[in-house]
């Protein structure tokens, strides 16, 4: 259960980006979080596990309360935390079983980490992982050898090392064409359900998010303005969430008439 | 499409890069007049130039035919080179490292980015020559000045060098170990590491190169090796031993640069 109430995030001293936020994610469901660029999706996916310092406000993860870590503490909080970024963010010079095991750095010591002595259950659990999502044949090569959607896997994989409690994936789609970008919203559906994990999902792509996710999360200027289950979100909803995006962008263009035909 | 309207120009000329002309030609005139000056007030002795000018013919025709008689003395000059070159690279680059980290902004605190930065300005603010006139004087003539001399020159180039690489790395591998709770180390060996290795061994493999090169050079105000040789060739007027090593000099650092070129090349 992750537990956010009244967080509020400002750079310096500019207008918060995120304005009192108060949200609730039970065990094992996937919620998406939508909302036009800028509306604080991503640093509301960073202040929990602490990538962004909040302002103020509490963030609670089954019981542990993660806002006042430091240190030690903060680092043990972030195995628990699992994070899966656009960008795939992977060490592309290293091979896919080292970036895969990075995910338990937090648990490693040093010397283990330095010489790449792994655990053998580290190893296994890697293979499991790994033959899960379907990668395990590309252990040795190298992660910038993989296509967009291999890395993805492998990003996953990195973060399910951690036996994560929850896992927070930031526009995990984005950079992907529209096939892999569905079969990777796909996977995470899956795995919420096999590994029991609440995941967050941010989402530009509101069509997949109305077809994978179990809760829709609507968010403007820093707000919360809309949540509840795919289903509710219907055209009124979309205008205040996107109020001036056009219909394109937000990746519902089946019900759109085209700007050419509207011309002509 | 095909409308035509006359008010448009037809002429275009790229703005010029000093915008305000009484700048532009100011600048210009006063850089010509400067050099007409400092041209003009150079003490040239023209009668010291003709009899340099003999001087010269007279060392020229005494190294010509090149000496290598005394072969022994050179290879030992060189393998003594050789040893301070690999030396200082070692030493020099193994220093560089955490200074490279000190200094670069992306990973260290403020104090220890001005450290890190000040070490490497006051490397690099003297000239190896400078430098081994210093260790010289400091402990005694011979290669082990050479070698403190070329750690010095090396840690000038190679840390700031490489601190400006550690600056340049894709900071989302480092946010992606942050995220998965790794410590200081583990993220420099996973994140940081990886991504300024080619660099890393491009730069030292370049380090040795030019040590060699350099090597040579403050040999002759002392610091041991070849440059020592040579020096003691030209004090003793056998000029034709002289010519001999400055031959071999040139021939070594064609063939180690050559080596050094195709080494790096092949570091993707």
């Amino acid at each position: 259960m992750l537990k956010i109430s009244q967080l509020v995030k400002r750079y310096g001293n500019g207008a918060p980006v995120l304005k009192g936020l108060d949200l609730e994610v039970p065990g094992e469901s996937v919620v998406s979080i939508i909302g036009a660029s800028g509306a604080g999706k991503s640093t509301l996916l960073r202040c929990i596990n602490r990538l962004v310092e909040p302002s103020s406000g509490t963030i609670e993860l089954n019981g542990l309360m993660l806002t006042d870590l430091k240190g030690a503490k903060l680092r043990a909080a972030r195995r628990r935390i699992g994070m899966i970024f656009q960008g795939f963010n992977l060490v592309d010079r290293l091979t896919v079983m080292e970036n895969v095991q990075s995910g338990r750095l937090g648990y490693l010591p040093l010397w283990r980490a330095a010489f790449r002595r792994y655990p053998k259950e580290d190893i296994r659990r890697a293979y499991e992982l790994m033959e899960r999502v379907g990668i395990a044949h590309y252990a040795n090569k190298r992660a910038d050898e993989l296509s967009g959607g291999e890395r993805q896997r492998v990003g996953v994989v990195r973060a399910l090392m951690q036996e994560p409690e929850i896992l927070l994936a930031d526009e995990p789609t984005a950079s992907l064409d529209p096939k892999t970008s569905e079969q990777i919203m796909e996977l995470l559906r899956a795995l919420s359900r096999e590994f029991s994990l609440p995941v967050l999902i941010n989402i530009h792509n509101v069509a997949e998010a109305k077809q994978y996710t179990d809760r829709i999360v609507g968010m403007r200027y820093g707000r919360i303005i809309f949540d509840a289950e795919p289903d509710a979100l219907d055209k009124a909803a979309m205008d205040e969430i996107y109020a001036g995006v056009p219909a394109e962008e937000r990746g519902e263009m089946d019900n759109v008439t085209p700007l050419r035909a509207q011309k002509a | 499409m095909s409308t035509t309207t006359s008010s448009v120009p037809d002429t275009w000329r790229k703005p010029p890069m000093i915008a305000n002309p009484v700048l532009r030609y100011g600048l210009l005139i006063a850089v010509a007049l400067y050099i007409g000056w400092a041209v003009f007030m150079l003490p040239i002795d023209w009668n010291r130039v003709a009899q340099g000018m003999t001087r010269a013919a007279r060392i020229f025709n005494g190294a010509f035919p090149p000496s290598f008689e005394r072969s022994g003395l050179l290879i030992d000059g060189f393998l003594e080179s050789l040893k301070i070159a690999i030396l200082a690279t070692v030493g020099g680059v193994l220093l560089s490292i955490p200074i490279a980290f000190m200094a670069a902004r992306n990973l260290a605190p403020r104090p220890i980015f001005l450290l890190g930065r000040g070490l490497i300005i006051v490397a690099r603010s003297f000239h190896p020559v400078i430098v081994a006139i210093i260790f010289v004087k400091a402990v005694g003539f011979g290669p082990f000045a050479g070698v403190l001399t070329l750690i010095v020159y090396s840690i000038g180039f190679v840390a700031k060098m490489l601190a400006e690489r550690i600056e340049e790395i894709d900071w989302g591998q480092v946010e992606a170990m942050r995220a998965v709770g790794a410590g200081y180390f583990p993220t420099l060996i996973y994140a940081v590491f990886p991504q300024i290795m080619p660099r890393q061994i491009g730069l030292s493999i370049y380090q040795l190169d030019s040590n060699l090169r350099a090597s040579a050079v403050v040999g002759i105000v002392g610091a041991g090796g070849i440059g020592s040789t040579l020096a003691n060739a030209f004090g003793r007027y056998d000029y034709d031993f002289a010519l001999a090593i400055t031959i071999v000099i040139v021939a070594v650092i064609l063939v180690s640069e050559a080596i050094s070129g195709q080494i790096r090349k092949r570091i993707w």
